[in-house]
């Protein structure tokens, strides 16, 4: 009885991160098309799309690997939303994080990726495997500061469990990990640029550049799942970076904290967003070295500073 | 018994009645000239067996009816004896060898070498000083006369150089003779009071010392000699090297008491120099007999240390010391030099057209393995105690040349060795008479013989630790059957042997005991695949597998080494299989053979072990100073590739054959772990003051980086593999560095890990090799659809290398990254995450250059792999899979390991496990990603309507055709993108440090033998000036 009452929580979460996710892209495509003077699309159009992508009555594969590359994906990125404890006291939105701690987190993050670069590898097309060693490579290199960051936070709160950490951040806003750990948290954000894939890091799949790969080759149900994937991996980012620099969000009334939660997912993406829409994009060896410079640089300050002062 | 003397008298008598017997017949004086031959040897052989079984005492032969000092004795004791057995032994087997020669040319040669045998005997045993002079002067004249043997002009110059270096030193030899009789009055040996002698008077000693000295051919004095080894007759020239330097040698062995003691230092030390500066010349020598010849002045001058400085040891050390290098050179030298008359090749490039012979290579080998002070030879042995007691007396700087020399030495062997073996062969040997293959086959067969006795009489081991040696005889006989049948042959002997060794005394034993053992027995199955009959494979294979189990079970440093010596020799001749190896299995070799030195000279500076615990669990009693430390760990981490002393992993792993690969990679490497794991358990309880273990980690750490960096840039798919095992190794080593409870645990599971999904690797990517017939992965793509069997084999394995959950490689990572975390090394850490995050890089290269993408041509009908390597892939698949899902099935075990070192620092709950950091809860990842991948799997099934499978190169191509499959496979140098970024660090500094000093010693080596100008006057100009440099260090 206890596990059924588990995955329908499991569900309810699931479904809320879905569709908070969904809806940020859509105000994300709505604040690029007026920054550049365009009315854009409705604010529901990722919904659409995904009805949209469901509904086709044929599609093409490759193979068996081709077929489950999007499953991989999408089973990254539930998988990350899974572990991670959205809500802070909350039995609801606590999801599977009794299974393993950050580190889990971190590394089941790769499992999505590793599974989408199969079935895009198997696709046959050259370029899948150029973006893909260009994402792989950009991400062993925002890995280095982020990773920095993980452990200037464990050695602060002394601890890699997300609700520990999280615990810590209560009482004022004042502790929040933001404030007494900046270094970490810059160190941070600026992976999360990399992380989200926004100019300036977008060589990945920079349409200019690979005209052909996963999003002509995959098509119906397939494109669905890698779109609903980018919502829900979207979401687990976000909710990940708020327990850990940003207090988390915790109120004893699930509703209040729900929203909460939206206010500082927005306000974090914003930040990659805005950044994105400013930019131009990097070249790859440009990418890489500009994260293991200064970021690392911060990084590497922040684990000292915090483990001897 | 018959008297000594009758040797001399019977000697002299055949010398002289030889010329009128010829006339009767070349047949007669045959008979009656190789019957003192073999008359010498019987007596001596009968002698020694008195002395060194029977307990006789040594005999004292008087002369002339008078007593000593006024007549001339002899002495003929234990020592004596065992030198001219040994002596007459190579005498009568060389003149086997030339019986041709014998045959053909005039009677004087016979006469000669008659002559020079019973000259040789005379100077070992004569006890007066008058008499060793007229002794070397007859020897010298027989040698100068028989290096004319075979006519040629270079023979008569160097003959002539000879002579002259021959003339100055024993005037050296009668000045200092005569004034020692007059100082001392009495010409006898025993009689002479050398301690009476003044200040002024040592100076007759030393004109004594010296004059026998210049005859052992020291450096830099030494030109005239290699000028004559480099032109004899081969046959002449081992008894040159053997019979003539075993006599003078004694000799000096016995002046050597009448020196002062700081004399006698001066002459060890003029040795040490000879042996480093001869063997470092030997290094861009190509002549082949002046190659034996430099190696000959070096082994002598190795004697003469070994003489000196081990003066004040036991006498039983002294015999196994001096007499097995002694023997050691006897045997190797003569060996190889007859193997050179029957070659017939001056250049040592040109020795391969012996590598068809059936016998011919296996004595070459063993010869240059005797040489090489390799186990289980004498020369071994005596190099083990021959480096402590040089330790025992803090001759550090004695200790590096030797240890240097030798290194020099085995770099020119064993190029010699692995050039002759491997180069290709369009012109066999003609059939090679009988007569000629005695003597190197009986000297091979003695070598062996020699080893077995001090093996089993002087150490006194366990029948256990010959089982290597015993492996390769064994297999050697049985080398005609099919090749299946000795793998099955080899699979029983291996459960046989893991069964007899099962009861271990520990579960950190059994650990290693199931990596290597279990290991290695299901890496077996592979090599089942093998047609025709392997000859050689299994023999050195199993040499190498009981050598592995040796480690877990020896209970010292000897038979610890001996058995880490057998694994390398063993990995070494299963390298040098490969069809491309010959630079490969030279570098291995190189610096495994460094790193076994350090190890030596480490285990030397070692406290002595003695009880009956295995070294592993002994070595928690001892406290290891500092510099054992270190030495041990560089040679332990030699072994396993850390950064630095890398350079040969990717080679010997890439080059061997596709089933040994799986062996050296998944197993071989464990054995530097195992012994790091050694030093570890003995610096928990005796830390030194300088924490060697911190810098071991940093350097573990940036292994694992590097590592995986350059596993990113290869085109060879086991060069990947290879570097990708260097930087999980470096993992490994930087865990055990940590020396805390997590610590282990993970470096232990990580190593269980690593070896199942390393080997998986291997023998998939071995089946791949053998189907389509290329390393290149850039030839290869889309052979998922053709061998999908080996695709799953490489998508777990690479899942599980990455750390990815929920296949076990996360649980190494959890383990790893909590460890580090709580024990305070943040940076290091963070360079681990790196390089974890790098490694995606290669492992994604793997499985997508090989597998995904386009098929090509000539790919299309390529099979599955052979089932034979289908099968272990899958038992090892199976080992992930049920430590992925079952975590606690390893971790408790290897828990257990470690709390008997340390306290525990996690908690194990059913499936959780509980660290002061964070949780893992195995079973429920498993359960979770099992949930999540089914369920999208499922709706994407009912959603998606119909899916029309296509062809693979069906693609979308924006407006227009792709070419061909060739042409549509990015593989190639994928990662360009991410070298140009690292920029200046991607140059290959490490690999160009290690070829400059090879180049560089080299050059030196070049640049110092221009001393040898050829010239006879500067060579004499050369001795003089070193007689007085002696004389002025000897502080006389």
């Amino acid at each position: 009885m206890d596990i059924i009452i588990k995955i329908f929580y499991a569900v309810i979460s699931i479904t809320v991160a879905t569709v908070w996710g969904l809806t940020l892209g859509g105000i994300v495509r709505k604040t690029y098309a007026r920054v550049h003077k365009r009315i854009g699309p409705p604010l529901i159009q990722p919904f659409l799309d995904i009805i949209q992508t469901h509904s086709r009555r044929e599609t093409i594969t490759h193979g068996v690997m081709f077929y489950l590359g999007p499953v991989f994906r999408l089973a990254g990125g539930l998988g990350t939303y899974l572990f991670i404890p959205v809500i802070f006291g909350s039995v609801v939105f606590g999801n599977f994080s009794m299974a393993g701690d950050l580190l889990l987190v971190m590394y089941f993050i790769f499992f999505g990726q590793l599974g989408m670069a199969l079935g895009a590898g198997e696709g046959g097309h050259p370029y899948s495997p150029l973006g893909i060693a260009r994402g792989l490579s950009q991400m062993s290199a925002f890995e280095l500061p982020f990773s920095l960051a993980v452990i200037s936070i464990a050695i602060q709160y002394n601890s890699l469990n997300i609700t520990d950490i999280v615990a810590a951040q209560q009482g004022s806003i004042l502790n929040w990990t933001l404030f007494t750990n900046p270094l970490a948290v810059m160190a941070a954000m600026i992976s999360l640029l990399g992380m989200n894939m926004h100019s300036p890091f977008s060589l990945v799949l920079a349409p200019q550049e690979i005209p052909i790969g996963p999003p002509i080759e995959m098509s119906g149900s397939f494109l669905g799942i890698l779109q609903t994937n980018r919502a829900i991996f979207a979401s687990a980012k976000l909710v990940l970076f708020m327990n850990l620099f940003f207090g988390g969000a915790a109120h004893p009334n699930v509703l209040i904290a729900l929203i909460i939660l939206m206010i500082k997912t927005l306000g974090i993406y914003m930040f990659s967003v805005l950044i994105g829409a400013s930019f131009p994009r990097f070249r790859p060896e440009q990418s890489f070295r500009f994260f293991l410079k200064w970021p690392t640089l911060i990084g590497i300050i922040s684990v000292l500073f915090i483990a001897y002062f | 018994m018959l008297s000594p003397l009758y040797i001399l008298i019977l000697g002299l008598a055949a010398g002289f009645l030889l010329s009128p017997i010829d006339k009767a017949g070349r047949k007669l004086s045959l008979t009656v000239f190789y019957f003192v031959l073999t008359f010498n040897t019987v007596v001596m052989a009968v002698r020694f067996i008195d002395f060194a079984f029977l307990g006789a005492a040594p005999l004292l032969i008087q002369t002339a009816g008078f007593q000593a000092p006024l007549s001339i004795n002899l002495q003929l004791g234990l020592v004596e004896s065992f030198v001219l057995l040994f002596s007459n032994l190579a005498a009568l087997l060389a003149g086997i060898l030339l019986f041709k020669k014998f045959k053909e040319n005039s009677i004087a040669t016979m006469i000669l070498y008659l002559i020079l045998v019973m000259s040789s005997n005379g100077l070992v045993m004569t006890r007066d000083l008058f008499n060793i002079f007229v002794f070397i002067e007859i020897l010298s004249i027989s040698t100068y006369a028989l290096t004319f043997f075979n006519n040629k002009d270079k023979s008569l110059i160097s003959g002539f150089k000879y002579l002259l270096a021959g003339g100055v030193s024993s005037m050296f030899l009668l000045l200092g003779v005569v004034f020692v009789y007059y100082y001392s009055g009495s010409l006898n040996i025993d009689f002479i009071k050398a301690e009476n002698f003044s200040h002024y008077q040592t100076i007759a000693l030393f004109l004594l010392a010296i004059g026998v000295f210049i005859e052992l051919k020291p450096f830099p004095a030494n030109g005239w000699a290699l000028d004559v080894y480099e032109s004899v007759n081969s046959g002449i020239g081992s008894v040159i090297a053997v019979v003539n330097s075993a006599a003078i040698f004694f000799a000096f062995y016995k002046i050597v008491p009448l020196l002062p003691h700081n004399m006698q230092n001066v002459f060890g030390i003029a040795g040490i120099v000879t042996f480093l500066f001869s063997n470092l010349l030997g290094l861009k020598q190509e002549n082949a007999k002046r190659l034996l010849g430099y190696s000959s002045i070096g082994q002598m001058g190795l004697l003469v240390a070994a003489l000196i400085f081990t003066q004040n040891s036991p006498t039983r050390l002294v015999y196994l010391i001096v007499g097995g290098f002694f023997l050691n050179h006897l045997i190797a030298k003569a060996g190889l030099f007859w193997i050179s008359s029957i070659v017939k090749e001056s250049n040592i490039n040109r020795w391969f057209v012996m590598n068809k012979h059936k016998l011919l290579p296996l004595l070459f080998g063993i010869f240059i393995f005797a040489l090489a002070g390799l186990p289980p030879f004498p020369g071994f042995w005596a190099k083990w105690e021959f480096v402590k007691i040089l330790v025992q007396g803090k001759m550090y700087l004695t200790l590096s040349a030797v240890l240097l020399g030798s290194l020099f030495e085995l770099v020119f062997l064993f190029r010699w060795f692995i050039k002759t073996l491997k180069t290709e062969n369009t012109q066999p040997l003609p059939k090679i008479e009988f007569s000629k293959l005695i003597a190197p086959g009986l000297f091979g067969i003695l070598a062996i013989v020699i080893s077995n006795i001090i093996m089993r009489y002087f150490y006194s081991f366990n029948i256990l630790y010959a089982l290597p040696v015993l492996a390769v005889l064994f297999f050697f006989l049985i080398d005609f059957l099919p090749s299946k049948l000795k793998a099955i042959i080899s699979m029983l002997s291996l459960a046989v042997y893991s069964y007899y060794l099962y009861p271990f005394e520990s579960k950190i034993q059994l650990f290693f005991g199931i990596i290597f053992l279990a290991g290695s027995a299901v890496n077996l199955i592979s090599t089942f695949n093998r047609k025709g009959k392997s000859k050689g494979f299994y023999g050195f294979l199993m040499m190498m597998i009981f050598s592995f189990g040796n480690l877990i079970i020896a209970q010292n440093y000897l038979e610890f080494f001996l058995s880490w010596e057998f694994m390398t020799i063993a990995s070494f001749l299963l390298i040098l299989r490969g069809r491309k190896a010959e630079k490969a299995s030279l570098m291995y070799m190189m610096f495994s053979a460094a790193g076994a030195y350090l190890m030596m000279a480490g285990f030397a500076l070692a406290p002595d072990i003695s009880g009956q615990l295995p070294l592993i669990l002994g070595m928690a009693n001892v406290h290891l100073p500092l510099i054992s430390i270190i030495l041990l760990a560089i040679g332990f981490m030699i072994k396993s590739g850390s950064l630095g002393v890398h350079i040969w992993l990717p080679e010997a792993h890439a080059e061997a054959e596709a089933d040994v690969s799986s062996f050296i990679s998944a197993i071989l490497l464990k054995a530097g772990v195992f012994g790091l794991l050694m030093i570890g358990i003995s610096y928990i309880k005796s830390t030194p003051s300088f924490d060697v273990f911190y810098w071991i980690g940093w350097i573990g750490v940036f292994t694992a980086l590097v590592g995986a960096f350059l596993a990113s840039f290869q085109e060879d798919m086991k060069k990947l593999l290879a570097y990708s095992s260097m930087s999980q190794v470096g993992y490994i080593v930087a865990s055990i560095a940590m020396v805390t409870h997590l610590g282990w645990v993970s470096a232990l599971y990580l190593t269980f890990n690593h070896m199942l999904f390393k080997s998986a690797l291997f023998v998939a990517i071995a089946g791949i090799y053998i189907r389509t017939n290329t390393r290149m992965m850039y030839k290869m793509g889309g052979l998922i659809k053709r061998m999908p069997l080996s695709f799953i084999t490489v998508l777990i394995s690479i899942i599980a290398v990455s750390g990815v959950p929920p296949v076990s490689g996360f649980g190494a990572k959890w383990l790893i990254y909590t460890s580090f975390i709580a024990k305070g090394w943040y940076l290091q850490a963070a360079v681990l995450f790196f390089a974890s995050a790098v490694s995606f890089l290669y492992l994604y290269r793997l499985i997508h250059t090989i597998f995904l993408g386009q098929l090509k041509y000539e790919h299309q009908e390529v099979k599955e792999a052979p089932i034979w390597f289908i099968i272990p892939q899958y038992i090892f698949l199976a080992g992930i899979m049920a430590i992925s899902a079952f975590p606690s099935l390893i971790i408790k075990p290897l828990n257990a390991i470690a709390v008997q070192y340390f306290d525990s620092s996690i908690i194990m709950e059913g499936y959780s496990i509980y660290s002061q950091l964070g949780h893992w809860n195995g079973g429920l990842v498993m359960l979770v990603t099992m949930g999540v991948f089914i369920t999208p799997l499922v709706i994407l099934l009912l959603l998606n309507g119909k899916t029309q499978k296509v062809k693979q190169f069906n693609i979308v191509y924006a407006a227009e055709r792709p070419e061909s499959p060739q042409t549509t496979h990015i593989a190639h140098n994928m990662y360009a993108h991410y070298r140009k970024a690292l920029g200046a660090w991607g140059v290959p500094r490490i690999w160009n440090f290690w070829h400059g000093a090879s180049e560089w010693a080299h050059s030196l080596a070049n640049n110092i033998r221009q001393i040898y100008t050829g010239n006879g006057q500067t060579y004499l100009l050369h001795i003089i000036l070193y007689i007085v440099v002696i004389y002025i260090g000897s502080g006389v």
